[in-house]
């Protein structure tokens, strides 16, 4: 093996990390959470055993008594480069890094998070997919993984200008708050641009969008590069800053808000000027406060996706659930809803993976499957704009993109602002 | 087969032979039919095959016991008269004296007639001693460990047999590489879970069955003080082994006794869709199940696995019924119930063990393939179409060809011509 | 000194002392570790965190529980059996009271017999499980049959010797809890410790995002 992934390997055991590797009873439970295993019924995709060259490197070079037990010839062998590249499906493409496993996990390991420091050592040993290594040259070279420049950015907040008639201010110094975007949203969805001019307008919100840190997407969390995740962070961090901000308002993006929000101060060694709030955390404060009133609810039959990263593992349990309630008058759960949801399929940087593709739509029948169990469901409103572009996929691979339409909470909220008549779709 | 103490071979064997089998049947049909004996006076005479030979003892006694209860100390007090010295606390037994005491010939002759007392090691009020114990302790040492050791043996031997000449059975035309499952996870863990105890229930079970025999007088009595010409005291030594293995295996096989009806009873629920006899069967029997070639047609269990199936049912059900009747004593009053249950215990379970060797010897180096479905869950098609092909054919939905069967190629020419 | 003496002796005290220091030497070997302070702003309390999580995963979800029931029966099976009769049978009860003068109210025999019933039933499930599921003998190592079979020889023989009759039967219960006790700061029977390390990890650093799952 490479020592640069093996020395990361080893750099990332903490206590923590040792806690989670010595408490693994291998029940296999974990199978059963995960939506790799379920669509497949393959065993390799146990998430447990997804951790294996992990496991081998802590019991060779970091578990206590290994002396003892290398006397009687009970240390596994060194971890070698071609086990990495063995793994190198299972650690990328069959992991989104949703945490359900450590839901069902009677030790309650963060298989997870673990996943992602075993992503520190690929990294640094320059394994990973094309797609995610792609990305991340987009990132150095552009700042955005889709190749988003701050002039493409312009052009659609002009057209959103446009289309809804408000001032979007760009680079205010001393705005309240500062909204920051998944590329995704930029590029395939801008209408959320507008959605945000609404909102911020009706709530009497100053705000402003930066055009030197507007990119929330995270690669660096997602190829497993602290350094990468570091220099994304700061550069919203920083800007932030200079701007003078209260708050940066992270998207409707699920790794984005982990990424800024817990991972950020410590990857940077030190807390913000600012405080990170997620829109949905912001519109819930905002429909509590009545800044929001609501007109006409959307009356379809609709469910709600809860994205891993912002309510498993996000902590935002509630506060879409209160903006759905304003918002439409039938609203119905899917079983399972909430932390223990079954994830999209292609988070944790799985999409932007073309190799894992056909994993992906598989993982994503599962999600499927549980939205037909409720049956009806005529709208499936998901927060993440990672999310979207899953199901959207997936919709389409399984031939359903006719009968589901899948939308984002702020643009749902903005279009059922009382007095506001949704602007016309933009083509 | 030394499981018989040594004898010498008389003319009477033949007539003692019918009286064992008369005194066995008359047991189980008692416990079975006759009404539960109540602890009432030795002229009820209870004790049916034998009252009538002994009618004029039981004449006798019957004044000599009027009015005695039934306990064996009050019941020898006033036999003769004669004081009787009592161990410590009320076990009810009286110590031999220089006079004799629990051997007393009128004693066993009240006993014979029907009397009823406390035998030694009562574990409930109110049980009996009686005569039939020494028919009961002759009938399990002469016939059912010979013949118990005769069938376990005798499976034994045909298993080898049948490898030798039939050697593994191999899946016709190799393993395809393609799998469809055939249990699913429940089914086997039931199939396991009952496994497991069964063979830990069967081990202690075999132990407190032939254990003394084969220990003490096979190897001990035997081999090596008979033909060997070791010092006697060696089965002193094989006693003490003896006595370590049974205190072991009787409350191993005790406290696993819950468990193998917890197991199953699962496994009867579990298993018992597509166990019930089809059609097929009766061709599958006129076929010799295809082990002596030729293709015989199954669904998901052929006729042997679903008679396989209804032993464990059925016999285990007795196993199981036996077994509790035998771990709570304080069920009857009546110990000629556990003496048949004894009896009926063992001879279930040395047909289940027969069976269940025929059984673990098809389902695992027997015959290749089987293993799979209660390992992975899964089989070879080729597998399934060979030994299940009606259900090959139901859960696939393709048609199950038998162009690997001994002449199933020309047979399918034909067909297609 | 009889072989018993020997098992319940010296070699019962060199076990006791490999398995006490052993066990605390490898928990504080994962804690010495240590972990980097978390920066990012808290939305509530780790320590209250550490405690639900190790609360929160003694209990399955409702969700998973449906999947994978025989599982978790036999889990609880094993594990509360298990705990009942090393802690309430009589002769262990006794067994304690010789070294350390302590003593409490032992359960009836034939619940220590109903404890220990439940105890195989479970072992025996999980360990079925492990070789007849394809995940679980993809999963499985050396180590985890080898947990399985010594815990079980442990409670097989001490169910043999119940009738307390013969030093042999009971020498080799005492034989074998003294392997069990030396192999179990070297294996995962440690998860007995650890599992509150793990949860608590993990209940930590939930409870500062301020929820628990």
């Amino acid at each position: 093996m490479t020592d640069a992934a093996l020395t990361t390997l080893l750099d990332q055991m903490d206590a923590d990390i040792a806690s989670y590797l010595e408490a693994c009873v291998h029940c296999g439970e974990c199978a059963e959470a995960c939506h790799f295993y379920l669509a497949t019924k393959d065993p390799k995709y146990t998430p447990t055993w997804k951790l294996q060259p992990l496991v081998r490197a802590y019991r060779r070079h970091k578990a206590p008594l290994r002396g003892i037990r290398g006397m009687f010839g009970l240390l596994p062998p060194e971890v070698t480069e071609d086990d990495l590249r063995d793994w190198e499906e299972l650690v990328y493409d069959s992991c989104t890094m949703c945490g359900r496993c450590t839901l069902v996990c009677p030790m309650g390991i963060d298989i997870a998070g673990t996943i992602r420091k075993m992503r520190e050592a690929y990294a640094a040993a320059d394994i990973a997919p094309d797609g995610l290594k792609q990305a991340r040259e987009n990132v150095e070279k552009t700042s955005s993984p889709m190749g988003v420049t701050a002039k493409a950015l312009l052009a659609q907040v002009r057209h959103q200008e446009e289309e809804t008639g408000l001032k979007i201010p760009v680079d205010r110094e001393g705005a309240d708050y500062m909204a920051i975007f998944s590329s995704h949203e930029i590029m395939a969805s801008p209408e959320i641009i507008g959605a945000y001019a609404r909102i911020f307008d009706r709530a009497g919100l100053s705000w402003t969008i930066s055009t030197k840190a507007y990119e929330a997407t995270n690669v660096g969390v997602q190829i497993g590069s602290a350094p990468l995740a570091k220099k994304l962070v700061r550069r919203v961090v920083d800007e932030a800053e200079r701007l003078g901000v209260k708050y940066v308002v992270s998207p409707e993006c699920g790794h984005a808000y982990g990424a800024i929000r817990w991972a950020g101060p410590n990857l940077l060694g030190r807390s913000f000027g600012f405080e990170v709030i997620h829109i949905i955390e912001l519109l819930d404060r905002l429909r509590a406060e009545g800044k929001l009133p609501v007109g006409d609810k959307d009356g379809r039959r609709m469910t709600l996706h809860d994205p891993c990263q912002i309510v498993r593992r996000g902590g935002l349990l509630k506060e879409p659930r209160n903006l759905l309630e304003g918002a439409c008058s039938n609203f119905v759960e899917m079983k399972g809803a909430g932390i223990a949801n079954l994830c999209c399929g292609g988070g944790g940087g799985v999409s932007a993976n073309p190799r894992a593709e056909e994993l992906m739509i598989a993982a994503f029948g599962e999600k499927l499957k549980q939205i037909d169990e409720i049956g009806g469901i005529e709208a499936v409103v998901v927060p993440c704009a990672n999310c979207r572009g899953v199901f959207e996929d997936g919709l389409f691979e399984h031939d359903r993109d006719e009968d589901l339409e899948v939308i984002s909470l702020g643009q749902l909220v903005a279009d059922r602002l009382a007095g506001d008549a949704p602007p016309k779709p933009s083509e | 087969m030394a499981t018989v103490p040594n004898r010498r071979a008389t003319d009477e064997d033949g007539m003692i032979f019918m009286r064992r089998v008369l005194t066995l049947l008359a047991l189980l049909l008692w416990a079975g039919g006759a009404p539960a004996q109540n602890a009432t006076a030795p002229d009820t005479a209870a004790g049916g095959a034998r009252a009538t030979t002994l009618e004029d003892i039981l004449a006798r006694q019957k004044n000599r016991l009027k009015g005695t209860t039934q306990r064996l100390p009050d019941a020898l007090r006033e036999i003769e008269g004669r004081p009787v010295p009592l161990p410590d606390g009320d076990a009810g037994v009286p110590q031999l004296g220089t006079l004799g005491g629990a051997s007393d010939p009128d004693l066993w002759r009240a006993l014979k007639s029907g009397a009823q007392a406390t035998p030694s090691s009562s574990t409930a009020r109110g049980q009996l001693m009686q005569v039939l114990g020494e028919d009961w302790r002759l009938v399990r040492r002469q016939y059912l460990l010979r013949y118990g050791g005769y069938v376990l043996l005798g499976m034994a031997a045909i298993i080898v047999l049948f490898r030798l000449i039939r050697g593994k059975i191999a899946i016709r035309g190799g393993r395809s590489g393609r799998t469809i499952p055939r249990f699913s996870l429940s089914h086997r863990i039931a199939h396991w879970f009952l496994a497991s105890v069964f063979i830990l229930m069967g081990l202690s079970g075999l132990i407190i069955l032939f254990g003394r025999p084969l220990l003490v007088e096979f190897l001990g009595r035997d081999l090596l003080v008979g033909r060997m010409g070791m010092d006697p005291s060696v089965i002193d030594t094989l006693k003490s082994v003896n006595s370590v293995l049974l205190s072991a295996s009787l409350q191993g096989h005790n406290l696993f006794g819950p468990v193998f009806v917890l197991a199953w009873a699962i496994m009867v629920v579990r298993f018992m869709k597509g166990n019930f006899f089809q059609w097929a069967d009766a061709k599958w029997i006129l076929k010799g199940g295809g082990l002596l070639g030729g293709h015989a047609s199954s669904h998901h269990y052929n006729f042997g696995e679903k008679t396989w199936y209804w032993m464990v049912v059925l016999i285990g059900l007795g196993m199981c019924a036996t077994g509790l009747f035998l771990l709570f004593p304080m069920l009857s009053q009546t110990l000629v119930y556990h003496q048949a249950a004894t009896l009926l215990h063992a001879i279930g379970a040395v047909l289940l063990i027969a069976v269940a060797m025929g059984h673990a010897y098809v389902g695992s180096i027997g015959m290749e393939g089987s293993i799979d479905s209660m390992l992975r869950g899964e089989v070879d098609e080729n597998w399934a179409k060979e030994h299940h092909d009606l259900w090959y054919e139901e859960v696939t939905g393709k048609k199950a060809d038998h162009a690997n069967d001994p002449g199933g190629a020309e047979a399918q020419a034909e067909g297609a011509a | 000194m009889t072989v018993l003496q020997f098992l319940e002796g010296p070699m019962f005290y060199a076990a006791f002392a490999i398995f006490a220091v052993g066990a605390i030497w490898r928990v504080a070997g994962i804690v010495r570790l240590g972990r980097k302070p978390d920066l990012a702003p808290p939305k509530g309390s780790a320590a209250a965190g550490w405690f639900k999580g190790n609360l929160r995963h003694f209990v399955p979800r409702g969700l998973f529980a449906e999947r994978t029931w025989m599982h978790l029966l036999g889990g609880y099976a094993f594990h509360l059996g298990l705990f009942v009769l090393l802690v309430f049978a009589a002769p262990h009860i006794a067994f304690f009271e010789r070294f350390t003068g302590l003593s409490w109210t032992a359960l009836p025999r034939w619940g220590f017999i109903l404890a220990a019933e439940f105890a195989f039933a479970g072992l025996i499930v999980l360990w079925v499980r492990r070789f007849s599921d394809p995940v679980m003998r993809q999963i499985s190592d050396r180590d985890d049959h080898a947990g399985s079979w010594l815990t079980f020889l442990v409670m097989l023989t001490g169910c043999l010797a119940l009738e307390e009759a013969h030093d042999a039967l009971r020498a080799l219960h005492m034989g074998l809890v003294n392997l069990w006790l030396i192999y179990f700061p070297f294996s995962r029977l440690m998860h007995a410790f650890t599992f509150a390390l793990a949860r608590g990890a993990t209940g930590a650093v939930y409870g500062r995002k301020g929820m628990n799952p």
